[in-house]
């Protein structure tokens, strides 16, 4: 198995993208994984944003136009990241975590189908009704995947004392953030300076928006 | 000039930060998770205004570009770490020079720059109120289209320019 790796490492491809004098061979098919992830990642991520509760009046079923842009940069992220597999596989194959990185993105796209499937898989109950509980679940879920994909990716060159330690403080920052996030609207309208004037405090809409007819009558 | 730029680009505390084993790989992470916000958010803005999944009613859509604004901090918030804090990362290297001399650097710069000009003349072309009424199934204007092109090839262009930062320094 050893020597079979070694030969894929070896191979006139792997070592001319590895050693080759140019930005257009290893940092192009870097940049090419990251463009995948952008598409993928922060498509998927406007979705279950969507899902989660912001910018309500935005329509759910015409979002299912955006899947092919999901899977263009899934099999973007496919082919280049078999790429970047084949410059130093042993190095890859013989760390753990990046197993648990390829769990992640497998677990993130298991959720998308899943999600296309409870979500969208009903186009008349779409938007004329509330997101059911499930659906809401699962974007939580699809952006924890992606949130230990990124995590897993970025860590894989450290050792395994430094990836915990990072995995802690992601943990740690991430629910600070939530926590700002959660508390600023409250902040703001006990200052008075709260933009949903004469509103109720639930009413996100902007301006423009509050003059038009809701998206759906129900 | 360069003496007052080479005082101001010195934090010492935050390379001592940044010298912290899980502080790179934390702020790498965050990074990226700005970067997919971002351009997963922008990017399906602009591809609506192109004409893309037009049953998009172009008002709620602004709802969800918050959070690609949210996204941009946290790579200005992060991206000004790994900047100032590079000393941490390479020995005897420091801000001042990194910003003087790597071309991928200053050309991601450049783009973030135009990016912003985009952005700006979005606004100040009347773009941005024209497209703010289009409901389910209406059409950008043409310039609305231009610049929601541009907006897509300059965050790529971003991104790209990013990844080829360690090959300029």
């Amino acid at each position: 198995m050893m020597e079979f790796l070694a030969s894929i490492e070896n191979s006139g491809f792997a070592t001319w993208v590895r050693e080759a004098n140019t930005v257009l061979a290893y940092p192009t098919v870097l940049a090419f994984h990251t463009f995948g992830m952008a598409f993928l990642v922060g498509t998927n991520a406007a979705i279950d944003l969507r899902i989660l509760g912001v910018a309500p009046r935005l329509p759910l079923a015409p979002m299912e136009r955006f899947f092919p842009v999901m899977w263009l940069g899934f099999w973007v992220n496919a082919l280049s990241g078999v790429v970047l597999l084949s410059l130093t596989p042993i190095t890859f194959l013989t760390t753990p975590v990046f197993y648990i990185k390829l769990l992640a993105v497998m677990l993130a796209v298991a959720n998308i189908r899943l999600l296309k499937r409870q979500v969208f898989g009903n186009p008349a109950n779409l938007d004329t009704r509330p997101v059911p509980m499930e659906g809401k679940i699962l974007a939580g879920t699809s952006l924890a995947f992606w949130t230990v994909a990124i995590l897993a990716g970025r860590v894989t060159a450290y050792s395994g004392f430094v990836q915990r330690q990072t995995a802690l403080a992601v943990l740690i920052v991430a629910v600070l953030v939530l926590l700002a996030g959660s508390i600023t609207p409250r902040v703001r309208s006990l200052l008075g300076w709260s933009r949903y004037y004469g509103k109720t405090f639930d009413d996100t809409r902007s301006v423009s928006e509050r003059k038009m007819p809701p998206w759906n009558p129900s | 000039m360069e003496s007052f730029l080479r005082y101001w680009l010195r934090w010492p505390s935050l390379e001592s930060f940044m010298s912290v084993p899980w502080a790179w790989p934390l702020c790498e992470t965050f990074h990226f998770i700005g970067l997919v916000l971002l351009v997963g958010i922008v990017g399906m803005f602009d591809l609506r205004v192109l004409g893309m999944a037009r049953g998009l009613p172009l008002a709620p859509l602004q709802r969800l570009l918050p959070w690609g604004v949210f996204g941009f901090v946290l790579c200005v918030m992060t991206g000004l770490m790994f900047v100032l804090g590079i000393g941490a990362n390479l020995y005897d290297v420091n801000a001042f020079d990194v910003l003087m001399t790597d071309p991928w650097l200053q050309l991601k710069l450049i783009f973030i720059f135009l990016a912003g000009m985009n952005v700006l003349a979005f606004y100040l072309t009347g773009m941005a109120r024209a497209v703010d009424v289009l409901e389910s199934g209406a059409d950008a204007p043409p310039l609305a289209k231009v610049i929601a092109g541009t907006s897509l090839f300059l965050w790529l262009g971003v991104v790209y320019f990013g990844r080829l930062i360690p090959w300029g320094l």
